[in-house]
């Protein structure tokens, strides 16, 4: 390649997969190129019956179609067309310029001889956009399973310092510690530290040598504070722990002082934080305890995301801790109200049943009371429901905007109305009120009787298989959410050529599978609640083929594991956790990522859309 | 105008009678491409150089950039720049607007094997430039300096071709509006950054792709609807 045309080198050297050429493949892959100007209107290829070829967008923007005017993506500068590397494209597809383009083509039989059997780059010519998701998702569980590597000592440092004189005498200093249960103190010299002492340095230096405990904490000291970076990782803590043969770190950031670091902290990251937590809420005296401990939540999520977590540990871990809570509430307003006139089981609804949340999610949640019940026992079951959600609201789970709560009357209720319910919904389905109830068929039982809510499963999960109305309902519900046609320039394209400016990855990534998977087991009796479990039940049975389960369980990790990533970065930044990723936050891998899960998730919904012909209801 | 497009062939031939025999006599062998034949089967050079003025007298060539065009497309394969050597001393200003440094200048070609090369490589094809009487003026310069003889070159001049898209729909211009630069902004090409003979061919012969898509041609048009004309 001549030195003069590094200009069109750089610009491929920056779009995947060929920004992993070393650079004299790029040089190589540059001389084979050759420049096309089609005119806005204008057919992409050029000229009929051209030899499949590869194309990448210098400048414009092309129109992927199929079928008349169904547009199926769009493409911008920096985008790679593989739509014309196979030898046969599909009948009805066309490509469309619907800008001026400046287009880079280049023969696809010559590429594997250009990119020297690069297998990254051969792969995304050759593969499907369900094969590359899956190498995208095993490459992702490769990367994260060195945990302590990324998680940062500024993350995980107790918040609370706890901070004396250096004048201070040594009972004081003790008594200090003991009071707020912890290992160490920092002496601070107006704002300056100028030593550190520790539970060991108070026997060791004080106790076992004999001095007297009126003594100041100087004393005892240590004066050479070994500290940490709070952008240093638990590894670095880790080497500097050892090599310095100390087990308390202060961490220093910008402005100062952060906090302090244990050996304990460290052990801790190895998932033992909700653990912790849940501990912790099961002890709290008070309401104000209950909703003080809440607020770890979304630390716990950062810790677990940074330590390279996926959805199943965030997930569990987070229901677990929502779970703890509910039961602490539930436990207080016992404790006020006497004991229940009768049986009932608290139970969770949506993401909490499906031990699928993530942060604070809204609450919703519902009562089953057992058929015993009598008139007046309801005031009880009321007072209770209140306090759990007004305390759950309190703790950051927001009241249900659509009022599916204990507190409604309509969701606490005895057994054999909750039967008449599921009764009507499959039997006499509306769209309508389906849409409203189909997070009660993800139903967990959180406090109480486990046998009240599994007698309205059993005969529910017996009458869903059967019943083609109420599946092709669901169905069509379900389908109210698609994907995304993938990514144009900084925006989503949604459909028709229409922008978004963020990518909701719930309701437009999770939420479509999660309805899917709902539908699957449904449709084939099964128990399981979790997505992941669901799809993984449902997979060979005649609802979902083998591939196209594991297919949306990549889809579903892919997409639920870029949502942890941008909620951590959320939290780390002391914003709240939310579910709108700008695209311009995409790198154009995680873009090409994206764009192939929500292929997958199309490409199954058409096959649900077809199954249950939701055109004829 | 077709007189002089005749007369182009018939002054091909009747050079290669006084041509000495070597580099100039090898490239008016070939006949120059038939005027009537289709504008995309014909083989087109884009050709941009960087002399050190506009004269091409007294001023000299500092360096050629080149590409060709197939069937409306721009071969990257046959992309070629050349610095040239030269023994005269190059100002200073001009080495900061092109580049070039007087290292790379004294490891260039000789002028003799550059206008070579490039003969080579015009031969059977059409001269594509931007401003195209400053590339025709050069190289014509040189033939004579080094065999004695100026030749003729069909070619298709960019700027000519927007000047008479202006005027065909009598919109009144600046000269400015006929840059390089400036037109490939008109035509959403992209702005490059780098300004080396041979970005500057391949700018031109993008400039040139765009005008053709933006030519609404029912049938492909014939070679000499773009031939330039003195």
């Amino acid at each position: 390649m001549e030195i003069e045309l590094q200009e069109i080198r750089d610009f491929i050297a920056t779009i995947p997969p060929f920004d992993r050429l070393p650079k004299d493949v790029l040089d190589i892959l540059t001389s084979a190129l050759s420049i096309q100007y089609v005119r806005r209107g204008g057919n992409i290829p050029m000229e009929k019956d051209s030899a499949p070829t590869l194309y990448i967008l210098r400048q414009g923007a092309i129109s992927l179609y199929s079928g008349k005017d169904n547009l199926m993506g769009m493409l911008g500068e920096g985008d790679v067309c593989t739509s014309f590397c196979a030898a046969e494209v599909m009948p009805d597809f066309y490509v469309k310029a619907t800008e001026d383009t400046l287009l880079y083509s280049i023969p696809c039989d010559t590429l594997p001889r250009l990119v020297e059997d690069d297998q990254s780059v051969l792969h995304f010519i050759r593969h499907s956009a369900a094969q590359r998701l899956k190498e995208a998702v095993s490459n992702m569980q490769e990367q994260s399973s060195s945990n302590l590597l990324h998680t940062y000592a500024g993350d995980i440092c107790r918040g609370e310092l706890i901070t004396a004189s250096p004048d201070t005498s040594i009972r004081d200093s003790a008594r200090l510690m003991s009071e707020h249960g912890v290992s160490s103190l920092i002496l601070l010299d107006g704002d300056e530290p100028v030593g550190l002492v520790t539970d060991r340095d108070i026997r060791k230096r004080c106790v076992a040598a004999g001095l007297a405990i009126s003594s100041p904490i100087s004393k005892i000291m240590t004066r050479k504070i070994t500290s940490l970076n709070a952008g240093e990782s638990l590894f670095d803590a880790l080497l500097v722990m050892t090599r310095e043969q100390v087990h308390h770190l202060p961490v220093f950031d910008d402005r100062g002082l952060k906090g302090i670091i244990t050996t304990t902290d460290i052990m801790r990251q190895e998932g033992l934080s909700a653990v912790h937590l849940s501990s912790t809420i099961r002890k709290a005296p008070s309401l104000e305890a209950l909703a003080e401990a809440s607020k770890m939540l979304p630390r716990i999520q950062l810790q677990l995301t940074n330590m390279g977590a996926d959805l199943r540990h965030v997930g569990f871990a987070v229901t677990a801790v929502t779970g703890a809570i509910t039961r602490r509430l539930i436990a207080l307003a016992e404790a006020d109200l006497g004991p229940a006139p009768v049986p009932y089981a608290w139970i969770a609804a949506g993401s909490q049943a499906r031990r699928e949340q993530t942060s604070h999610s809204d609450q919703d949640n519902g009562l089953i009371i057992s058929d015993k019940m009598q008139p007046g026992d309801d005031e009880w079951f009321e007072s209770l429901a209140r306090f759990v959600n007004n305390g759950l609201d309190a703790c950051g789970y927001v009241y249900c905007p659509g009022d599916v709560m204990a507190s409604n009357p309509k969701w606490r209720q005895p057994v054999s109305v909750w039967q008449d319910y599921f009764e009507r919904w499959i039997e006499q389905p509306e769209p309508v009120a389906l849409m409203l109830s189909s997070i009660f068929f993800d139903l967990r039982v959180i406090h109480g009787k486990e046998k009240l809510l599994k007698k309205i499963r059993k005969h529910t999960l017996r009458k869903t298989p059967g019943s083609q109305l109420f599946l092709a309902h669901m169905t069509r519900n379900a389908l109210t959410h698609r994907p995304p046609l993938g990514f144009f320039r900084d925006f989503v394209l949604v459909h028709d050529g229409q922008h978004d400016d963020t990518l909701d990855l719930k309701h437009s990534g999770l939420v479509p599978i999660i309805d899917m998977a709902r539908i699957y087991a449904l449709a084939e009796g099964l128990y399981e609640i979790g997505t992941e479990d669901r799809l993984r039940a449902a997979a060979g049975t005649p609802s979902l083929s083998k591939g196209g389960s594991a297919n949306l369980l990549d889809a579903f990790e892919f997409i639920s594991n870029l949502r942890l990533e941008h909620q951590a970065t959320q939290i780390r930044e002391g914003e709240s956790p939310d579910n709108f990723m700008p695209p311009k936050q995409l790198s154009k891998l995680e873009r090409e990522h994206l764009k192939d899960a929500f292929k997958v998730v199309q490409t199954m919904q058409a096959t649900l859309e077809m199954r249950y012909h939701t055109d004829r209801i | 105008m077709l007189s002089w497009l005749f007369n182009l062939e018939t002054k091909r031939k009747r050079l290669l009678d006084i041509a000495p025999a070597g580099p100039l006599r090898n490239y008016l062998e070939s006949p120059f491409p038939d005027k009537n034949s289709c504008l995309y089967d014909t083989a087109v050079l884009a050709l941009d150089f960087e002399t050190s003025g506009l004269d091409a007298n007294n001023d000299h060539l500092l360096s050629i950039g080149c590409i060709e065009l197939r069937q409306n497309r721009i071969i990257l394969d046959t992309a070629r720049h050349q610095i040239i050597h030269s023994k005269r001393d190059i100002s200073g200003e001009n080495i900061s607007i092109h580049h070039i440094t007087h290292d790379q200048v004294a490891q260039g070609q000789t002028l003799a094997k550059a206008v070579e090369s490039i003969l080579r490589q015009l031969q059977g094809k059409v001269l594509l430039a931007h401003h195209a009487a400053v590339e025709i003026g050069f190289l014509q310069q040189a033939c004579k300096t080094l065999y004695g003889v100026a030749p003729v070159f069909p070619a298709i001049d960019t700027m000519q071709l927007a000047r008479r898209r202006l005027e065909r729909q009598q919109q009144p211009y600046k000269a400015n509006q006929l840059r390089l630069f400036n037109l490939r902004k008109q035509y959403g090409l992209p702005a490059y950054q780098a300004h080396n003979a041979l970005m500057d061919a391949i700018a031109t012969a993008e400039l040139f792709l765009a005008q053709l898509a933006h030519g609404n041609y029912r049938k492909p048009p014939p070679l000499k609807n773009f031939l330039l004309h003195p």
